[in-house]
C-alpha cells in the first residue's frame, strides 16, 4: 500500500521543483496577475477615493472626490478630498470657494498659500458655508480626514464632514 | 572533524567527493548565473561586480552543502547576509527617494509605501469583506516606492509558499538573517529553560492582528508591533502616538532581534512574536517537503530540540517521529543529530528512506528560490555598499 503513496509523493517533489524553475518566468507574474484581477481596492482612507467631479478655473483645476466614510472602528472622521493642479499653475495665494455637491450652492471656502519650495509646509484654512462641512483654520497634516498636502502636481485638501 | 566522524555513521549521509559535490552544484551554478546575468550585464561596475560576488556565494554556498551533506551550517551564511544587506539596500533607498525612514503622509496618500509580505494575513479578512486593501501601498506590479507593488509581492509569496511551505521563513525572509547571525555568536545558551507554551504566542499575535486589522482597518502589526520597523521605515510620527509606536518597534528589535538571540541561540522574535510565522506554518501542510525523527535511530539525546532555532521539536514530537508545524526546514535538527535520525522526508514516502534524495530535491528547490530572492537582496545590497568604496 506504500507504493501509490510513495509514487505520488515523488511526483509532488518533482512538481515542485519544476515550479521553483517556474518562479521567475512564469508563477510570479501569473498570481500578480490574478491578485490583480480580485477586484481589490486600497483603502480609500489612504487614496481619497474616486474623482467625481472636476471644476475648472484660470489655468487650473479643482478635482472633487466622493465623501470618505471611515469603516468600522477607523479612528478618523468622515472627510472629502479636494485637488488642486498643476501646482505650477496655481497662484502664489489660492483663495476658492467650491460648490463640493454640484448643487449650485458654495459648501466651502478654501485659502492657502503655494509656496515655491515644494518640500515647505503647507497650512490651509477652510471656512464652512454649509453646515455639511467642518471649517478649518491653520491646519497642516496632523490626520488622513483633515490636511493639507502636496503629491506630485497636486495640492490635495481633505474636508471633515460634520456630524460623526 | 564532524565530517569524518559523520562518514562512519550509520544513517548519516558521508561527505561527497569533489568531483561528486561539483557535479550536483551544475544545476544551482547555471541557475545563479542566469539569475545575476542581468546584473552583470550592466553598465554599472559595482552592480556588475555586486553581481558576480553573490553568484559566486551562493554557488560555493551549495557546493559546501553538497561536500558537507551539512544544509543548516552553510545556510546560515546566505540567510545572515541576506538580514544585513536588506536594511542596508532599503535603508539607503528610502534615504535617496525620501531623506528619511519615516513615511510621510504624501507618500501613503500617493500609495508609494513599500509593501512587504508581514501585512499579507491581516489584509485577508478586511479584503474578503469589503474589497478593500488596507494598506497605503499601490496595488499594481511596477508600483509603490520602486516599483514593488501588493500584486508584486503576493505573486511572489504565493508561488514561493507552494514550493516551500514554512521554509520561506529559512529561504526567503530578509528579516530572519539579524537575529539568526545574533544567535550564532554564543556559544552556549544563557537561558535554556524556555517555557514551550511561549511557541504559542505568536498565534495569539496572529489572531489578535488580524482582528485587530479588521476592526481598525489599518495594517495593526506593522502600525504597532513590527521589531524590523526600527531598520526598515516607519510611520513618521506627527504626535505623541506616533512617538510610543515608534519606541515600540525599537524596543522589541532591541529584544526580541538582539538580546534575546543572543542569550537563547533561539530566533525568538520568530519563536515568540512573529504573526506571519504563524501564518505561514499552516502552509507547510501544502508543501512536499518535510523533516521527520527515524524512531528505529533516535536515542533519544534532545540534541535536534536543542538545536531548534524555533522551538519546533518537542518531547512529544520526537516520540511521534515528527516536527511540530512551525518547522521552517532550515535543517539545523538534521545536521545536529549524531545518529542520522533527523531526516529530510518527502511526504508520503516511507521515513528515513532514501533522506539523501528527498534532502537535495527540497535544496535544489529551495536554493533555486533563493537564488531568485535572496539572491536579487544580496547583489543589491553589495552594489549599495560597493558604490560607497568605489
Amino acid at each position: 500500500m506504500k507504493m501509490p503513496t510513495s509514487k505520488l509523493g515523488y511526483t509532488a517533489a518533482g512538481v515542485t521543483l519544476v515550479m521553483a524553475m517556474l518562479v521567475p518566468f512564469l508563477l510570479m507574474g501569473l498570481f500578480a496577475k490574478g491578485f490583480t484581477k480580485l477586484g481589490l481596492h486600497v483603502d480609500e482612507m489612504y487614496s481619497g477615493g474616486p474623482t467625481v467631479r472636476t471644476i475648472q478655473k484660470e489655468g487650473y483645476t479643482i478635482a472633487i472626490h466622493r465623501a470618505v466614510y471611515p469603516h468600522m472602528m477607523q479612528t478618523e472622521r468622515p472627510f472629502v478630498q479636494m485637488d488642486w493642479k498643476p501646482v505650477a499653475a496655481l497662484p502664489d495665494h489660492v483663495t476658492d470657494t467650491v460648490d463640493i455637491d454640484g448643487e449650485g450652492r458654495p459648501g466651502v471656502r478654501v485659502s492657502f498659500d503655494v509656496p515655491k519650495d515644494p518640500k515647505a509646509p503647507l497650512r490651509v484654512n477652510v471656512d464652512s458655508l454649509d453646515p455639511r462641512y467642518q471649517a478649518m483654520h491653520g491646519v497642516g497634516k496632523p490626520k488622513f480626514s483633515e490636511l493639507i498636502v502636496r503629491v506630485d502636481d497636486g495640492i490635495f485638501v481633505r474636508v471633515p464632514l460634520s456630524g460623526r | 572533524m564532524a565530517d569524518a566522524m559523520c562518514a562512519g555513521l550509520p544513517g548519516k549521509t558521508p561527505p561527497r567527493t569533489w568531483g561528486r559535490a561539483l557535479l550536483l552544484t551544475l544545476p544551482i551554478a547555471m541557475w545563479s548565473l542566469l539569475m545575476s546575468s542581468h546584473g552583470m550585464v550592466q553598465a554599472d561596475r559595482p552592480l556588475k561586480m555586486a553581481s558576480a560576488l553573490t553568484a559566486a556565494f551562493l554557488i560555493a554556498l551549495f557546493f559546501l552543502m553538497m561536500k558537507t551533506a551539512n544544509t543548516y551550517r552553510w545556510r546560515r551564511w546566505y540567510f545572515v547576509a541576506l538580514g544585513i544587506l536588506f536594511p542596508i539596500e532599503f535603508i539607503h533607498n528610502v534615504m535617496v527617494l525620501r531623506g528619511s525612514m519615516g513615511i510621510p503622509i504624501e507618500e501613503m496618500i500617493a500609495g508609494r509605501t513599500p509593501f512587504c509580505f508581514l501585512p499579507i494575513p491581516l489584509l485577508i479578512l478586511p479584503a474578503a469583506l469589503t474589497k478593500t486593501l488596507v494598506f497605503p501601498g499601490s496595488i499594481l506590479p511596477g508600483g509603490g516606492m520602486a516599483g514593488g507593488g501588493m500584486a508584486m509581492m503576493v505573486g511572489l509569496w504565493l508561488a514561493i509558499t507552494l514550493i516551500v511551505g514554512k521554509g520561506w521563513c529559512s529561504y526567503a525572509c530578509f528579516f530572519g538573517g539579524i537575529e539568526e547571525g545574533m544567535a550564532a555568536l554564543p556559544k552556549k545558551a544563557k537561558w535554556s529553560k524556555l517555557d514551550p507554551r511561549l511557541r504559542l504566542v505568536p498565534w495569539a499575535v496572529l489572531l489578535a492582528m488580524v482582528l485587530l486589522s479588521l476592526a481598525l482597518f489599518e495594517p495593526a502589526y506593522c502600525m504597532w508591533l513590527c521589531p524590523f520597523k526600527a531598520v526598515s521605515e516607519y510611520v513618521a510620527a506627527r504626535n505623541t502616538v506616533g512617538l510610543v509606536q515608534n519606541g515600540i518597534f525599537v524596543v522589541l528589535f532591541a529584544a526580541l532581534v538582539i538580546v534575546l538571540p543572543l542569550l537563547t541561540k533561539k530566533r525568538t522574535q520568530c519563536t515568540f512574536l512573529c504573526p506571519f510565522g504563524a501564518f505561514q506554518s499552516i502552509f507547510n501542510k501544502t508543501s512536499a517537503f518535510d523533516i521527520k525523527i527515524d524512531r528505529t535511530r533516535c536515542s533519544p539525546c534532545v540534541l535536534c530540540q536543542k538545536s531548534c532555532p524555533t522551538m519546533s521539536l518537542t518531547d512529544d514530537s520526537i516520540k511521534k517521529g515528527e516536527t511540530l508545524m512551525s518547522c521552517m526546514k532550515c535543517g539545523a535538527c538534521v545536521d545536529a543529530c549524531p545518529k542520522g535520525a533527523a531526516v529530510w522526508h518527502i511526504r508520503g514516502t516511507e521515513v528515513a528512506v532514501k533522506p539523501e534524495k528527498a534532502r537535495l530535491m527540497f535544496l535544489y528547490a529551495a536554493w533555486a528560490t533563493a537564488v531568485m530572492l535572496g539572491g536579487t537582496i544580496i547583489t543589491q545590497g553589495l552594489a549599495t555598499l560597493l558604490q560607497r568604496v568605489m
